[in-house]
């Protein structure tokens, strides 16, 4: 590669062809732009004009400079110029590259890994044999060609840990394996590792060592804990200095389920720092869903913080039997467990109806024996959900009858009646003590304290499935506590009470751990080893190196104590580690620790990576050549006058314009509920049939017109009503034109409408066919809103009788046409006992407003009118037609009038009698 | 039945819809013409008024003492009895003159240089119905040469007018037309008399003959008159008839001068000649001084 100021060519000798480009110059220059052609009526003095030879145009010098500029820069990119091309530096023999191949230098994986694509494309080309070595997976040395290498190169990743004294030892075990001398190039992470001297010491016997490092610091996240209600996120880095700054993000599902950044902390490491803290203050829902921490913008699996149950508060309902009672607090059922609970959960009181819904993690019962069916129902089906039920026994649940003959769906096993009493007053035998916890129980590996003594208990009815369900016994054997599932949660029923009265199991530690060990409560300090004595974890999701989460497929389980201790390799990989319903967040970082810069010998140099990366200019230039000629067929155009800059910008202003147009529009058409509830609104349902929308948009609005001009009812402009998404209630009434393609309504808008319908507003459907249906026939869009009705809560209807309020309450009709003369109208039906008044032309049925009128006579067209308030339908023929119109019209005022003002009218009729009855 | 009405009716191929659009379309030139013009007389009435000398008219004009010569019966006795003095009333003197307009319709006034000025066509027709609008409410008969419209009084004549100024004439420059004019009445030539210069000579001259006197009112665009164009142009008459192309127009730019220079020199001799006034408006200027001019013009020499 030939180099020219700093440029390296792939191809000089095109550069020849810079050459040309004054004879371009001369060439172009005596080729003028085509003529500009001018409209120019006086073009009759013109005639006769002779052009002066020596005058004669040429192409402006702006333009030759472009198209020399064009050709110019397609002369130089053809010519594969390099920007900072790799030099290569000497060296012969074998190659060993070393990578650290941790979670630090994750951030840099790009870099590395171009920085060792390089040097392998020059070990190619000097012939040198590779061999790798990635000290997290170390693997015997093969000395290869760079090529091949060079196809590994792309599946390697990064570890989502330091590699290990182990792993460093196999590493050396390899070197010395392998004969003969070689150089090694070393890419370290800025990580320090254990026996890193040890490895330098190693390979220095063999050859040169570099070494490449990027020098900037390296951060990690500590776990986060959770103290005085503030999550504290931590940080560590390797190498202090300079103050910096680092956004973490806590992630986690949201209400839907996506996840999302649900906030955000600043760390800020000062000058001299290497570690440093930020303070989350989050609502206890939002803190309960994060997932994770990340630092932004770091794709380190150390930049990660997994949390797991710690930073989690599960709500616990707690409901016993007894009404509380102040003086008698120690011997709550409940004292006890709200002790234990309270610094790690949150605890709910109240009656269980109450609870339920709020749908707590974990619900107590402390000597509950019987439940009403319906809480017992829900209940089963809360803990069918998903729930533990945790149940104490006592002296109610040792006397009622519960789970004696056949075992309950909430309790784990039968139930003896009376229960036992041991070591008492009137006893023979001594109180029991617990026995070890067996291997499967979630117990395993807890210490029983001496003084922990059983005195009272209830007793298990020998059952097949007993032995299975016992999770804790007693020294002789008999169940102290039981559980067994149901559907995905389970139910826990401890034989003892949940107060010191039958033991004195609540007053010892093994209490807290055991409902520790149950989930119902979760630990606000991370576990040690002794905690988890005995359990196995498996790996729900690990980290990679780039803190990315995945599925651990075929992790075999860990030990609890190694959980938390054994530094992370392979076999234990950070991640998510579960067992049961309780889950370990295993962090990359652990508490406490520290990321330590590395640290060399100063034989050995240390580089850090090449300035800039080389980089071909050959497409840029390409580019701008196409650009400048582009450029240029503009400026042609412009210099012949075939083209207008002002006229293409006015084209685009305008179509700019149009295409905002329509969103102003839009805009203009939403009405806020502050609009709809500012005045009376006459509502219609959208039907999604757009000439029906209209015709009853423009009838609403007749209407309207009508009741301003005629009564004290001013409505504002109708709005259609989208079912799904608006609220209802803003609506007195709603006009429901029913068409046949009508889709049905969501239930959710089933349950708005029978809250709008219970709740007093009125709805009028409008089959529009009574010209079909008038004979009985049922039509299609009748056929329609039977389908559209049988989800609402209508109640029985009939035939509007003549003494209906509808036929008074502003005008007296007895016809009620809309564009159909004289179809039938249903409306809610009197009540039984309605009875006519002596001498009164009507029953005495002043109750209520009803909750839908039926009918089919298409009012809304007879109503309709355009802006300049003109009917828009036809309606019937000559006069007749205009009369049936009015009476279209004044059938809506009488129908306003019913539903804003009910009986109103009802009740007035019976004024005379109460007069005539007061004696006046 | 599917066949459209109008073949039914025998009327040719266009559509009943696009007749009509096209009628409203022709129509919709008149009602602004006509209002602009209107203003514009509008305007200048608003100054100038009267014709401010004695004579047969209808108005009030002015007392004066009897003179010698004065016969007894035009003593006005209303105004003498005042006094010891007597008195004649004069009257304004009122005449009907008749004016023939010319406008110059043809392809080569249909010309802008910029979407923001007005075409010359346009200005013309303005201007030419603005005055036709002040003489007629002065009284005077105004028509259009070659008896296409013979000078008649009254508001019609304007609309009349109007309407003869939507018809565009599809020759390149236009020549003068000069039949049916009226012995000694006055007339009013607008164009930008580019065209044949022996056209004109002949219409002027035979107009002398018939004792016409009158204006020649030259419209140009602005860019006629400054030739602000450069580099490699190829310049086109109207009609793609004349074509004059050239390498670079800016050196075009003296000898263009001289040239429209020279005609104007040979139009102000042939005015001269012919005893007329020779006008010159650019649309670049507003309507209104061009019709200053124009009233002032037709106003001298009465």
């Amino acid at each position: 590669m030939t180099m020219i100021a700093g440029i390296g060519f792939a191809s000089p000798w095109l550069l020849l062809g810079l050459l040309v480009l004054p004879i371009l110059w001369l060439l172009l220059r005596a080729i003028p732009p085509a003529p500009k052609r001018q409209p120019f009526p006086a073009v009759t003095l013109l005639l006769g004009l002779k052009d002066d030879e020596s005058l004669s145009d040429r192409t402006p010098w702006w333009l030759l400079l472009l198209r020399m500029l064009a050709v110019a820069a397609a002369i130089i990119g053809l010519s594969g110029p390099v920007l900072n091309p790799v030099q290569e530096h000497g060296g012969s023999g074998p190659l060993l590259i070393v990578m650290d191949s941790g979670w630090g230098g994750a951030p840099n994986w790009e870099q590395n890994r171009a920085q060792i694509e390089a040097e392998l494309s020059e070990a190619g080309r000097a012939g040198r044999p590779v061999a790798m070595l990635r000290l997290t997976a170390p693997e015997p040395l093969q000395f290869l060609a760079a090529a091949q290498w060079t196809r590994q190169l792309a599946g390697m990743t990064p570890a989502p840990w330091v590699a290990a004294p182990a792993q460093v030892a196999t590493a050396l075990d390899v070197i010395s394996e392998t004969d003969g001398g070689f150089d090694t190039l070393w890419l370290s992470d800025g990580v320090e590792m254990q026996g890193r001297s040890d490895l330098v010491t190693a390979l220095a016997e063999r050859g040169e060592i570099d070494v490449y490092e990027s020098g900037a610091p390296v951060i990690g996240l500590l776990p986060a804990t959770y103290e005085d209600g503030l999550i504290v996120l931590h940080a560590a880095r390797s190498t202090a200095g300079l103050a910096q700054e680092a956004t973490v993000q806590a992630l986690g599902p949201d209400p839907s389920g996506t996840e999302r950044a649900l906030a955000s902390a600043t760390l800020e490491f000062d000058a001299a720092a290497h570690h440093t803290e930020a303070q989350l203050a989050l609502p206890m829902e939002l803190r309960a869903r994060i997932s994770r921490f990340e630092i932004l913008n770091t794709r380190s699996a150390g930049a990660v913080s997994l949390t797991d149950d710690r930073l989690r508060r599960r709500e616990v309902a707690l409901i016993s039997a007894q009404s509380s009672d102040e003086g008698l607090a120690l011997l709550s059922p409940l004292h006890y467990l709200r002790q234990a609970l309270e610094p790690t959960a949150e605890l709910l009181e109240g009656a269980l109806s109450d609870l339920l819904p709020a749908n707590p993690d974990v619900v107590v019962l402390a000597d509950v024996a019987r439940l009403a069916p319906a809480q017992e129902k829900a209940l089963i089906d809360w803990v069918d959900q998903g729930g533990l039920l945790l149940r104490f026994a006592g002296p109610r649940l040792a006397a009622s009858d519960t789970a004696r003959d056949t075992e309950e769906p909430l309790m784990p096993v039968r139930l003896r009646i009376g229960g036992r009493s041991i070591g008492g007053a009137m006893s023979w035998g001594e109180p029991k003590a617990l026995a070890p916890f067996g291997e499967g129980s979630p117990f395993y590996g807890l210490e029983i304290p001496q003084e922990v003594t059983i005195s009272s208990q209830v007793m298990a009815q020998p059952d097949p499935e007993l032995a299975s369900r016992v999770v804790a016994e007693l020294s002789d054997g008999t169940p102290l506590v039981t559980r067994k599932p149901l559907g995905q949660g389970q139910v826990i029923l401890f034989h003892v009470t949940a107060n010191a009265e039958w033991s004195t199991l609540p007053l010892s530690g093994l209490f807290v751990e055991m409902l520790e060990r149950l989930a119902v409560s979760s630990a606000a300090k991370p576990p040690v080893a002794d905690d988890l004595e005995g359990t196995t974890w498996q790996a729900a999701e690990v980290l990679d190196g780039f803190g990315r989460l995945t599925d651990a497929d075929t992790l075999a389980g860990v030990a609890g104590p190694d959980l938390v201790e054994a530094p992370s390799g392979p076999e234990l990989q950070p991640g998510l580690y579960t067992s049961g319903s309780r889950a370990y967040a295993r962090n990359v970082l652990r508490e406490g620790d520290d990321v330590l810069p590395t640290s060399w010998p100063a034989s050995v140099p240390v580089m850090t990576y090449e300035g800039a990366d080389e980089r071909p200019l050959g497409g840029l230039l390409l580019g701008a050549a196409l650009v400048m000629l582009a450029l240029d067929i503009a400026a042609a155009l412009l210099v012949s006058g075939l083209w207008s800059p002002a006229r293409t910008a006015a084209i685009f202003l305008m179509s700019g314009l149009m295409l905002g147009v329509p969103q102003e529009m839009l805009a203009q058409s939403v009405t806020t509920p502050t609009d709809l509830t500012a005045e009376l609104t006459l509502a219609h349902v959208l039907t999604g049939d757009a000439k029906t929308d209209r015709i009853t948009s423009e009838g609403l609005q007749g209407l309207s017109n009508v009741l301003t001009l005629r009564t004290s009812i001013e409505p504002a402009p109708p709005y259609g009503v989208d079912l799904e998404t608006d609220e209802l209630a803003f609506f007195p009434f709603l006009y429901w034109p029913v068409t046949e393609g009508q889709p049905l309504p969501s239930s959710d808008a089933y349950a708005k409408l029978n809250a709008y319908l219970r709740t007093g507003g009125m709805i009028l459907f409008d089959t529009r066919d009574a010209d079909l249906a008038q004979a009985g026939a049922t039509s299609n869009a009748a056929r329609r809103l039977q389908q559209l009705a049988l989800p609402l809560d209508i109640p029985p209807l009939e035939p509007l009788p003549a003494d209906h309020v509808l036929t008074r309450a502003f005008y007296l009709l007895q016809d009620f046409p809309g564009r159909h003369p004289r179809g039938q109208i249903w409306v809610e039906a009197a009540p039984e006992d309605a009875e006519q008044v002596e001498g009164l032309p009507f029953r005495n049925l002043n109750d209520g407003v009803t909750p839908v009128v039926i009918g089919g006579n298409d009012w809304a067209a007879a109503w309709a009118v355009d802006q300049d308030n003109a009917p828009l339908y036809p309606v019937g023929r000559g006069f007749a037609g205009e009369r049936q119109r009015e009476l279209a019209r004044r059938f809506g005022v009488n129908l306003l009038m019913h539903v804003l003002t009910g009986n109103y009218k009802s009740d007035q009729v019976h004024v005379p009698a109460l007069l005539d009855r007061l004696g006046q | 039945m599917s066949q459209p009405a109008s073949s039914r009716n025998g009327i040719a191929d266009i559509p009943a819809g696009q007749l009509r659009t096209r009628a409203e379309e022709a129509a919709s030139v008149l009602p602004p013409l006509l209002v602009q013009a209107q203003q514009l007389a509008g305007a200048v009435l608003l100054g100038e008024h009267g014709r401010r000398r004695s004579g047969v008219g209808d108005d009030f004009w002015q007392y004066r003492p009897v003179q010698q010569g004065d016969s007894r019966r035009m003593i006005d006795h209303r105004r003498s009895a005042r006094g010891d003095q007597q008195f004649v009333r004069e009257r304004e003197w009122q005449i009907a003159q008749t004016v023939h307009l010319w406008v110059d319709q043809g392809q080569s006034m249909r010309f802008a240089s910029d979407t923001n000025l007005p075409r010359k066509i346009d200005r013309a027709r303005l201007l030419s119905l603005a005055a036709a609008v002040l003489m007629i409410r002065g009284g005077e008969r105004v028509g259009l040469t070659g008896g296409q419209l013979p000078p008649r009084r009254g508001n019609m004549q304007v609309l009349r007018m109007a309407q003869h100024f939507t018809d565009d004439d599809d020759t390149p420059y236009a020549p003068p037309e000069h039949r049916a004019l009226i012995p000694h009445a006055r007339a009013l030539f607008v164009s930008d008399f580019l065209g044949p210069f022996e056209e004109l000579e002949i219409a002027l001259t035979k107009a002398a003959d018939r004792g016409l006197r009158g204006v020649l009112l030259q419209v140009l665009d602005p860019s006629e008159e400054l030739f602000p164009f450069a580099g490699r142009t190829r310049f086109e008459g109207p009609g793609n008839g004349v074509t004059h192309e050239t390498l670079k127009a800016s050196a075009l730019r003296d000898r263009y001068l001289e040239r429209l220079a020279e005609r104007r020199d040979a139009l102000e001799r042939l005015c001269r000649a012919a005893g007329w006034t020779l006008g010159l408006h650019h649309t670049g200027d507003s309507a209104q001084s061009g019709l200053l001019w124009l009233y002032h013009a037709l106003e001298r020499r009465q």
